[in-house]
């Protein structure tokens, strides 16, 4: 085989051509004319023929140029004319690679496929310079091309151009349809989180072609073996050993193809993620959604307000939220805010900084004040490392309003303020039991404050910072004896949690 | 060679300054190293810090508006009280406090006959009907091996000086966990019997609890029952 180098970008037109000419007559001159004229009586397109009989490893889009009429012109005389007006349906590739489609409504597709698919592109709304080209095809194909395959190495065993690796009809028109569809679109095609999908899905349930596999079968709704599958189950077994294909058919068991496939164009844009610090400063707002037998638990949700103003902004189909942690419905959010993430799926467009920006100052002034944003920002592929980040050794800080009961003294104060890197079991608190396992917890308070409150001395502010993974109101409270030692225990009294506020969420070094 | 080192130098020195709250400008060459509008940046964050720990405080101290005496207790607020009285045999009274999710912690009221015995409880023990209640072990979310235990399923005897007492479960369902704690030190049902000394926690199933519950009466009805005022203020 002589060298094929592929003419260099920017030659001159002529030097093209004549390298275009030499490739697709190396191809002509290597075709094999009794197998091209059994296959072009069969029914098998011209692209089809020529992946599957020449020899040469590429399929590129200048032997896609070679009409049907050209190919029966190689042959030259002795092979009779198509007497169809319009050109049949490939029973190998069922009309993909001839770009014989038809629309979601079974209709054909007259227009230029090219022009279409962009259409259909357009249609869907995303904003985007670069996209990657996915396929599907019936699994059908494969199954004729099989077929098809067999039956010529029954006919010509042992020909050189049978032992060769064939081009699949999915990179074949992969390679005709890119670089159309990249110039009608105008964006590159290299890895990208935009893809765009196109779908080739049979139009009816009678078995095209050859055969039906078991996976088409599993989709048909009713299990009536029909005649369809008895004449395919006989081909199978004809087919199934390969060796003896040549004694199997006498004659052509290749059935016309009436219908072409239908092409339906997906668009889908991978997921992107916006992150920054929520604050809570209402008591009466769960963190994500939150509905028992219908009706909502609490005012609204933090992971309803956040997506909710984002997701117009993307044109996203739907959001996620991700928080590092958790707090319950009655605890505020305070101080420097818990870190987050919005998972936006199938985003349109990305906002701009300044639009997040603005989305940031519309949920902090808004008029409820129930959760306030921070540093909202586009981020990338290190988003999961940032929420994993420092997690285990991630400290809280928070603050409690507790009650005593005997009023505080001086030495308590001083008494738990020495108490550093605290070390305290907890069993699962009743108030989880029913949900998580009967487990006892070892956690540390690195350090608490008492904060005295003026005027009454049975009120007291507890600052404390611990371990991630403490139960604060069981700490206070001590949880009927399960959480040892508790403020109670401390202190020697009854104590018992008032309020909660979260005032730090560190973030490793941060 | 000495111009590295000039550079070495220089952004050791930046740094120190950089995290220093309160600039310190040691001598009039390291300060022209340092850029004005970082200086001023630097003395504007330390600001914002001071006026954000300002904030939070304000928010924290917000809702202290009035600060009643005697809060309601946890029990009281996140558990529904029931109780059942003369379970099987006279004088058994028992509380079942029934929490939101559904979980009931069962132990005994102030009624109960054991309390009424010179010296109160003195031991409790777990080993009663087949099993030893004390060793079972309740894994996983599923809460596998769980006992199943009816309402008249023993859950332990208690002694006192004079007599012993069987305790029962009152509940139907699964049994999750008993209060170990109390084979140590018994004198919890004593002093605090509705919250440290409760005897076992229980998971009854929704059409379990149901049937059960028209057995059991409410805290008004209990101490219209019990007015001859044996009740103690922690119940209240």
């Amino acid at each position: 085989m002589s060298d094929e180098s592929k003419p260099a970008p920017g030659g001159l037109l002529n030097g093209l051509e004549t390298q275009k000419t030499r490739r697709v007559n190396e191809a002509a001159r290597s075709l094999h004319p009794s197998a091209v004229k059994d296959l072009l009586s069969l029914g098998v397109c011209e692209r089809c023929i020529l992946r599957l009989v020449t020899v040469t490893a590429t399929f590129d889009s200048d032997l896609a140029t070679v009409s049907s009429s050209t190919l029966r012109g190689w042959l030259g005389s002795g092979v009779e004319e198509a007497a169809s007006p319009e050109p049949s349906i490939c029973i190998v590739c069922l009309g993909v690679l001839q770009f014989v489609f038809s629309d979601a409504k079974q209709t054909l597709v007259k227009s230029d496929h090219v022009a279409w698919i962009t259409d259909l592109v357009k249609q869907q709304g995303h904003e985007f310079d670069s996209f990657v080209l996915e396929v599907s095809l019936p699994s059908t194909i494969s199954e004729n091309e099989r077929a098809v395959l067999l039956y010529l190495k029954g006919k010509y065993s042992d020909e050189a151009w049978l032992q060769s690796e064939k081009v699949s009809v999915k990179d074949a028109l992969k390679v005709l349809v890119l670089d159309p569809l990249r110039a009608s679109l105008g964006a590159k095609s290299d890895s990208s989180s935009f893809h765009i999908r196109l779908t080739y899905s049979q139009a009816s349930d009678e078995a095209q072609g050859l055969s039906e596999t078991k996976h088409e079968r599993k989709k048909r709704k009713t299990d009536i073996p029909t005649l369809a599958d008895f004449s395919s189950a006989i081909f199978r077994v004809f087919y199934a050993d390969e060796e003896n294909g040549s004694n199997c058919m006498s004659e052509n068991p290749f059935k016309k193809v009436s219908e072409p496939c239908i092409l339906s164009v997906h668009c889908n844009k991978m997921p992107i993620f916006f992150g920054g610090r929520y604050f809570k400063y209402s008591r009466n707002v769960s963190q994500s959604r939150w509905i028992i037998d219908d009706e909502r638990m609490g005012e609204a949700s933090v992971e309803e307000i956040i997506g909710g103003s984002i997701l117009p902004a993307c044109l996203g189909d739907s959001y996620k939220f991700h928080a590092a942690g958790r707090e319950d419905i009655d605890v505020r959010m305070l101080g420097s805010g818990r870190p987050f993430l919005i998972e936006v799926q199938n985003s349109r467009k990305c906002p701009s900084q300044q639009s997040l920006t603005e989305i940031e100052e519309k949920i902090n002034n808004s008029e409820k004040k129930l959760v306030g944003v921070k540093d909202l920002k586009f981020i990338g592929s290190e988003c999961w490392a940032m929420m994993r980040e420092g997690e285990a050794e991630k400290q809280k800080q928070y603050a409690a309003l507790v009650w005593i009961s005997r009023p505080l003294e001086e030495e308590d104060c001083n008494s738990v303020s020495s108490m550093k890197e605290l070390k305290i079991l907890q069993k699962t608190p009743i108030r989880v039991l029913h949900r998580r396992s009967q487990l006892e917890r070892e956690r540390t308070i690195h350090w608490m404050k008492v904060e005295k409150i003026k005027g009454n001395a049975h009120y007291f502010l507890l600052h404390l910072c611990t371990q991630a993974g403490t139960y604060i109101k069981e700490f206070v409270h001590g949880d009927l004896g399960r959480t040892t030692p508790s403020m109670g225990s401390i202190l020697g009294c009854r104590a018992e949690i008032i309020q909660l506020d979260v005032t730090d969420v560190k973030m490793g070094d941060s | 060679m000495l111009f590295s080192f000039f550079t070495n130098s220089f952004t050791e020195e930046f740094k120190f300054q950089k995290h220093d709250r309160h600039l310190q400008l040691n001598t009039r060459s390291k300060t022209n190293l340092i850029p004005k509008k970082l200086k001023i940046e630097i003395f504007q964050s330390s600001l914002h810090q001071e006026e954000d720990e300002d904030e939070l405080r304000k928010l924290l101290l917000s809702d202290i508006g009035e600060l009643t005496l005697s809060p309601p207790s946890a029990t009281q607020v996140n558990f529904v009280s029931y109780f059942i009285t003369d379970f099987t045999k006279p004088g058994h009274d028992h509380y079942i406090y029934r929490h939101a999710n559904g979980l009931c912690v069962v132990g005994l009221a102030p009624t109960h006959i054991a309390f009424k015995d010179q010296g109160g409880i003195t031991n409790i023990d777990f080993n009663v009907g087949k099993s030893d209640r004390s060793v079972l072990k309740v894994s996983g979310k599923r809460k596998k091996n769980a006992m199943r235990s009816e309402s008249n399923t023993a859950l332990c005897k208690v002694s006192t000086a004079i007599d012993s007492y069987i305790v029962r479960c009152c509940v139907k369902g699964s049994l999750l966990e008993v209060n170990e704690r109390l084979i140590k030190q018994p004198q919890l049902l004593n002093s605090s019997a509705d919250r440290e000394g409760y005897i076992a926690i229980i998971m009854p199933r929704p059409a379990d609890w149901t049937k059960n519950k028209e057995s059991l009466i409410t805290l008004e009805e209990y101490k219209d029952k019990k007015q001859d005022g044996l009740l103690e203020p922690c119940l209240l």
